[in-house]
């Protein structure tokens, strides 16, 4: 077993580790049980809240290698996962690739948060971004405890150990495509998403995703009726979008009525001029 | 100040706008506060031997107490004591109203907040952990959770006998007239629901504050608190020593709204402080806040209104159910004040019947909070009178027309009262705002609406309560005017107000007065609540000023040799031609402080009638226009505009005067549209302030506020109080403004988006 030396404060009952490399932090994960921490916008109201701390926390560093930053690839928009919600929101290659992601991050938390918390934190905990990200078919790359692995996001929330490390996700080449995506919150500003709707028209088809109080998902059966038959009457795709939610998780009806509408509103908005 | 012409050419109407609140900003602690830099009572951690308290919570909202033990606690590291219920030298219980709540519970808990025992250790998370140490079992008993059905349950109180010993508190009804024969008069009858949440203050600070034993079996509390003399009362009896052992300095507060007109961490720390013989300091963190502090009490009525065909109210009956929680504090005098506010202070009414019940319940505890029970009743008459007029075809505004007393109109309770400006202009000037000429838009994704509701608000504790305050004037041996007055400053900065007078009255500068607040060692001025400090700080040094100001003049007199009648105050100052002959500091230096001294009291004004008062003398009024954009989509609420006219007597410190006015409004629109600590049972379903969601910047609507004051040159009582005003109308002025928008009439608050939207759909279905 790899010794521990790289321990650096201890705080209370809190050992905090700071591992030298994506690998050793999966394994320590993995030998302590422990959570990692990043921005720590999550963890630690939610500690507070419990008044419990967890013995161990893995400190993931920003300097690794792909963790931080944001670049364009063969593949489209590489982003690191302990990129800030800040940073990701003021870069220019998010006005380039996704225009309407600023005004979606400017509705996340507080400033203190988006200049600490981080994309791959937001993503975990099935946040504001999860939607979008997964309408646009976005890619993780994880590292394992046996290396490397790249599968889409979709795939990976639903089996997803928690000692994978996410070290980038990778939108594809979005340039072009209608993006739309929208957020219902309980107030206008630093609120939990109730709803946050995303529709992508990406050149043939159309992608839809939410995340919120029901939790993240694609909309792959409503997808799959676009595709086959177009946007025919409205209330038949509030049908199939209706339940759709409800099989994932989503029974709160009013919430549904207010998800479909988004729906609607954002696929009339990607689709216009199509 | 923007002079304006006000509609229909009655009054004085000024709008408060910015320049005028720049010129007269000079508050002192105001950037302090803005930035987090003020320091509270919890701040002052430099006292030798300082050590830190922590209370234990009951982990059950009902059961019976069968151990308790703190054996394991007292040998845990850093603990100096741990205390539970046979600790209680003296009286262990407290409230305002009514002594039900204990100190420590030893046989029963009645919510989730109630304390059990308490520790006092080196460090608060030694504390913490201790409190983790003390072992309770507990039997759970079944819970009270439903307001409606509380008094066919078990009474959390043995000993509340009043009512068969049930879980009514207190009930009364106000009526007048003939009510069967007024509704068989009427043209038009509507009866509806109305229910209002459990509102959480939400202040900046969180409950706390430091207890400083004396060494003779004395204690000096240092904390956040509204009423310092009345607390020094209370916690004499709790630490069982004589009352003037006890001294309550209230500190500088970060906000109380009623949240801290009852004791809160000031019994556990006196009793650690006299047990350790060390300062104790306690300071609730904000989960422990939201779990145990007082919210506003949640009102469920079923009120029904008539008039007649031209819109004359003729018959009012409004039946309400109160929930209070599990202790009384000032549950009664809120019940009290919401049924003189559900009678439509503002309107003439043939007949009417309003009556209440204040039920025990083991969700939580309510108590004191601005508006008081007005605002909850405000918001379903407002509602009523809209419905009316839709019932009768007319406009709201008109029928609210017909009905507004005039000046000179005795009060709805038949009590004389007194008005600053004929509720008609007030009416006028609100239905002149720019707000109703913008466009609407009944297409595209933001529905649009403007809407409006009046309210009134008496100054004072009413009823004939035991209402009265004093004041003391001095001058300083550092030369300085110095004024004292028993109440708390927690944000409202009466410190400018009373400066600000001050200087009128003296004619000297700012800077040579300074203000003494919240000792209660010092005048007693009863509690800082019920709108009540502004106008007695006036009454007092209207009082006093003038005879002060003889007696230093005729010392200044002796002492410079100039003629009394030729010496007048000014800046620095006593002046004689116009030259300084003295300067306050030499004044000062001259004679003894209490040489030049004058100190008075007064009795709150009463309407001055035969008999027991009943009601408030002093009324005030506001009527709110909002506008709100609905979501199509989702349902949600934006309150865009907020304009108020307020009719308050005379402005003294205009920047004080807008943000009552404004933070009160804010306070409003979260009550109307986020905020509610619901329960699940007895369980708040929220712990902290990212779960209970109060307005943000990004949610505060632009707001503009109108003064009209019709206020009679030679009118004793000029200056009101607008703690509680703002958010009188605001509630039922946004849901009037949502149903214009969307057709749908929400009674039910907070608004719920997904309620809403139901609601609109099915009337787009039948459209």
């Amino acid at each position: 077993m790899e010794p521990v030396n790289n321990e650096v404060t201890e705080r209370q009952a809190v050992r905090v580790m700071r591992p030298e490399s994506p690998r050793q932090a999966v394994s320590f994960a993995k030998r302590f049980r422990a959570p990692y921490i990043a921005g720590g916008t999550w963890l630690q109201p939610s500690c507070e809240r419990d008044r419990q701390w967890p013995v161990h926390l893995v400190a993931l560093n920003p300097d690794w290698p792909g963790f931080r930053g944001i670049q364009e690839t063969e593949d489209g928009l590489s982003i690191g996962a302990l990129t800030t919600l800040d940073e990701l929101a003021r870069h220019p290659l998010t006005a380039l690739y996704l225009p309407p992601l600023s005004g979606l991050i400017n509705r996340v938390a507080g400033p203190g948060v988006r200049h600490l918390g981080t994309v791959g934190g937001n993503l975990l905990a099935g946040g504001d971004l999860s939607a979008l990200a997964l309408a646009l078919g976005t890619e993780v790359d994880v590292v394992e405890g046996k290396g490397s692995n790249r599968r889409p996001l979709a795939r990976w929330f639903q089996d997803r150990p928690a000692s994978d490390l996410l070290r980038s996700v990778t939108v594809p080449d979005c340039r072009g495509w209608g993006v739309s995506v929208e957020k219902l919150g309980y107030r206008e500003r630093f609120s939990p998403t109730r709803a946050t709707v995303a529709c992508v028209h990406a050149g043939l088809q159309v992608q839809l995703a939410v995340c919120g109080e029901g939790g993240p998902g694609r909309l792959m059966v409503t997808e799959a009726m676009l595709r086959d038959e177009g946007i025919r009457e409205l209330t038949d795709l509030a049908i199939v979008v209706d339940s759709e939610l409800e099989t994932l998780g989503w029974h709160d009806t009013r919430l549904r009525l207010a998800v479909r509408r988004m729906l609607e509103s954002g696929l009339m908005e990607v689709t216009r001029g199509a | 100040m923007a002079h304006e012409n006000s509609p229909g050419g009655v009054g004085n109407l000024v709008t408060l706008d910015g320049d005028s609140i720049r010129k007269a900003t000079s508050a002192m602690d105001l950037a302090q506060r803005i930035e987090g830099r003020l320091a509270y009572a919890t701040d002052q951690r430099d006292l030798s031997g300082l050590l830190y308290g922590a209370i234990l919570r009951s982990a059950c909202a009902h059961a019976l107490i069968t151990r308790v033990d703190i054996s394991k606690a007292l040998e845990m590291p850093g603990v100096h004591a741990v205390i539970k219920a046979n600790d209680v030298p003296g009286l262990n219980c407290f409230g305002i109203v009514i002594r039900d709540q204990p100190v420590f519970c030893d046989e029963r808990v009645r919510y989730e907040g109630d304390a059990i025992a308490a520790v006092a250790a080196d460090t608060p998370e030694q504390a913490r952990a201790a409190l983790d140490a003390i072992e309770v079992d507990y039997q759970p008993l079944p819970v009270v959770s439903d307001a409606a059905l509380a008094e066919q349950q078990t009474a959390l109180h043995n000993s509340h006998e009043k009512h068969g010993g049930s879980n009514l508190l207190a009930r009364e009804t106000l009526e007048c007239g003939d009510l069967d024969d007024a509704f068989s008069r009427c043209a038009v009858i509507v009866e509806h629901h109305y229910q209002t949440p459990r509102q959480m203050h939400a202040f900046m600070e969180t409950e706390g504050g430091v207890a400083i034993p004396d060494g003779k079996g004395g204690v000096l509390f240092r904390v956040s608190c509204q009423s310092g003399h009345r607390d020094a009362e209370q916690l004499a009896d709790i630490l069982g020593v004589a009352h003037e052992q006890v001294t309550v300095e209230s500190t500088v507060t970060g906000g109380a709204f009623g949240g801290k007109d009852e004791l809160t961490v000031q019994p556990a720390a006196g009793l650690l402080a006299l047990k350790t013989g060390r300062p104790v300091m306690i300071h609730l963190d904000r989960f422990e806040s939201c779990r145990t502090g007082m919210k506003r009490h949640p009102v469920s009525v079923k009120m029904t209104t008539g008039c007649d065909a031209e819109g004359r109210l003729l018959a009012h009956k409004a039946e309400a159910i109160l929930d209070t929680g599990a202790y009384a504090s000032l549950g009664p005098a809120v019940l009290e004040n919401y049924l003189d506010h559900a009678t439509a202070p503002l309107y003439r009414i043939e007949a009417y019947r309003v009556s209440g019940r204040l039920v025990y319940t083991n969700n939580g505890v309510c108590g004191a909070f601005r508006g008081f029970g007005g605002n909850q009743a405000t918001f379903a008459v407002e509602s009523q009178l809209d419905e009316l007029a839709h019932g009768l075809g007319i406009e709201p505004a008109a029928l609210r027309r017909i009905n507004l007393r005039s000046p000179g109109d005795a009060g709805s309770r038949n009590q004389t009262v007194r008005w600053t400006a004929p509720p008609a202009g007030v009416l006028a000037a609100a239905v002149a705002s720019p707000l109703w000429s913008r466009p609407d838009t009944d297409t595209g994704r933001w529905l649009t609406g403007t809407g409006m509701a009046m309210g009134a608000q008496g100054n004072g504790l009413g009823d004939g309560l035991p209402d009265s305050g004093g004041g003391r004037i001095s001058l300083s041996p550092a030369g300085r005017i110095c004024v004292e007055f028993g109440f708390s400053d927690y944000g409202q900065n009466i410190v400018e107000s009373i400066i600000r007078s001050v200087c009128n009255g003296v004619g000297c500068r700012e800077a040579d007065v300074e203000v003494l607040l919240g000792s209660s060692r010092g005048p007693d001025s009863g509690p800082t609540s019920a709108s009540r400090s502004t106008v007695l700080v006036h009454g007092v040094l209207a009082s006093i000023l003038p005879r002060w100001m003889d007696v230093v003049r005729g010392h200044a007199s002796r002492v410079s040799g100039h003629l009394e009648e030729g010496l007048a105050f000014g800046p620095g100052g006593v002046f004689f031609n116009g030259r300084q002959v003295l300067s306050y500091r030499e004044l000062a230096e001259s004679a003894s402080p209490d040489e030049m001294a004058a100190s008075a009291s007064r009795d709150f004004p009463v309407a001055p009638d035969s008999g027991q008062p009943v009601g408030r003398y002093l009324q005030l009024q506001i009527a709110t226009v909002a506008r709100v954009a609905v979501d199509r989509l989702t349902g949600r609420v934006r309150v865009t505009d907020l304009h108020h006219v307020t009719a308050a007597g005379r402005v003294i410190y205009p920047p004080g005067y807008l943000g009552q006015i404004e933070g009160a409004a804010v306070m409003g629109q979260g009550m109307a549209l986020t905020e509610d600590m619901t329960t699940r049972d007895g369980s708040y379903l929220a712990d902290n302030l990212d779960q209970y969601l109060i307005p943000t910047f990004h949610d505060a609507p632009l707001q503009r506020v109108d003064v009209l004051d019709d206020t009679p040159e030679d009118d004793p009582f000029p200056v009101r109080g607008v703690g509680e005003l703002g958010i009188e109308a605001v509630a039922p002025a946004i849901t009037a403004a949502i149903e214009a928008a969307t057709g749908v009439r929400v009674r039910r608050l907070p608004v719920d988006p997904g309620d809403l939207l139901v609601a609109m759909a099915a009337k787009e279905q039948t459209l």
